[in-house]
């Protein structure tokens, strides 16, 4: 705890007098409002793209419920349940990180870098069999022009959902990289009960990435759960525009 | 910070717990919602339940409930997000370059030489994309 006894930081005038520098080690309220400007940089990134995604959907309704139908729902609902409650370890874990349970907060640091872990290999799992039947990026069923391409709306949509659960998948990579950082900072006496704001941005982070599923998973899985006969109505129409709905 | 002060983890967690169910219970509507109701409306249900699931992520579990400024700046990011989102979406919708796209009919049909491997359905996409079915459809309505 010593170890990271706040040393002042002196500066000496021209006159030999010695002032303190104001220090931000202890700017709490800074540390968290430059992370979340940081994480609003995050949502503008997937801002965009979910506004392409919503772009393409409104020129090629029925392709994307089609090629939504297609998806893997149970692998998908699965990994929205891991998320879920890797949430709430990475949550218990910072608010034992806020009442002095140093060692608690560990062990359910290791247990959201477990479901981390286990959203991956779902993942992974989920994208072989795609690739298995024929869907991934650069087989030519997402090609246009051969033999084996699918519809033009499809190409987009397997487009769009490889990029973005990708993207999604490479903040998790990253996750596990910052948790694994924070635990050796943890174990370095660096971060304490009482200074303990790289876990709570790392946490925030976390939490942002859920986040993130939250909105991909029911915008690519769920918008063709029912295709055999369902309508999804043509969002544009509640903007005034024309109506394609089929 | 009040954040920032010491906490009791046996007073607090059964905050987390509470907000745990409350996501399981909003994540389960969102599997049963396509084939129990509103099925005619499942892409603004699942987003609108998606919205109703963030904003409780962000005020609990990202504390951001109290945070007026935070609270403000978050705010003021979604509206510009949404605002785009509204902007962009009235423009595909008065689409002006059908012809010279890439993203609309003209490439789905040049990108699909192979008709037959699609179910009837995607045939009916292909011509709904195009200018010509926007107006037919949009004067069945």
């Amino acid at each position: 705890m010593s170890d990271h006894a706040y040393v002042p930081e002196i500066a000496t005038s021209r006159d030999g007098v010695e002032h303190e520098v104001q220090g931000w080690q202890g700017d709490f309220y800074g540390g968290k409002l430059g992370f979340w400007l940081f994480m609003l940089t995050e949502v503008l990134m997937f801002g965009a793209m979910f506004m392409v995604l919503t772009y393409y959907f409104t020129l090629h309704h029925a392709d994307y419920i089609d090629a939504s139908a297609g998806l893997n729902r149970v692998l998908g609902g699965f990994n929205t349940v891991v998320l879920l409650v890797s949430a709430l370890t990475m949550g218990l874990g910072l608010l034992k990180m806020r009442s002095g349970d140093v060692k608690g907060a560990k062990l359910m640091i290791w247990a959201t870098i477990f479901f981390a872990f286990l959203f991956l290999g779902v993942k992974a799992i989920e994208w072989s069999l795609e690739y298995q039947h024929g869907v991934f990026l650069g087989l030519d069923a997402l090609q246009s022009g051969n033999a084996h391409s699918k519809p033009f709306g499809q190409i987009l949509f397997f487009g769009m959902y490889f990029t973005m659960t990708g993207l999604h998948g490479f903040h998790i990579i990253i996750g596990i990289g910052l948790m694994l950082w924070l635990l050796k900072r943890i174990n370095a006496g660096l971060v304490t009960p009482e200074h303990h704001i790289l876990h709570w941005n790392i946490a925030l982070y976390w939490d942002l990435v859920h986040l993130i599923w939250v909105f991909v998973f029911p915008y690519f899985y769920m918008i063709g759960a029912d295709a055999g006969g369902y309508h999804i109505p043509d969002i544009g129409s509640l903007f005034g525009g024309h109506s394609n709905e089929h | 910070m009040s954040t920032n002060a010491k906490v009791d983890y046996q007073t607090e967690k059964g905050g987390y717990y509470k907000v745990l169910i409350g996501l399981l219970l909003l994540t389960t509507i969102t599997f049963i919602q396509p084939s129990m109701f509103l099925t005619d409306a499942t892409f603004v249900v699942q987003l609108l339940i998606g919205l109703i699931k963030a904003l409780i992520i962000l005020f609990y579990y990202m504390h951001l409930k109290g945070e007026t400024l935070i609270g403000w700046t978050v705010s003021f990011a979604v509206f510009i997000v949404l605002f785009f989102f509204t902007i962009v979406i009235y423009d595909v919708q008065n689409f002006q370059f059908v012809d010279e796209s890439h993203i609309s009919s003209e490439a789905t049909s040049a990108g699909s030489p192979t008709a037959g491997h699609h179910s009837s359905h995607s045939d009916t996409t292909s011509e709904h994309t195009s200018a010509a079915s926007h107006e037919a459809t949009h004067s069945e309505h």
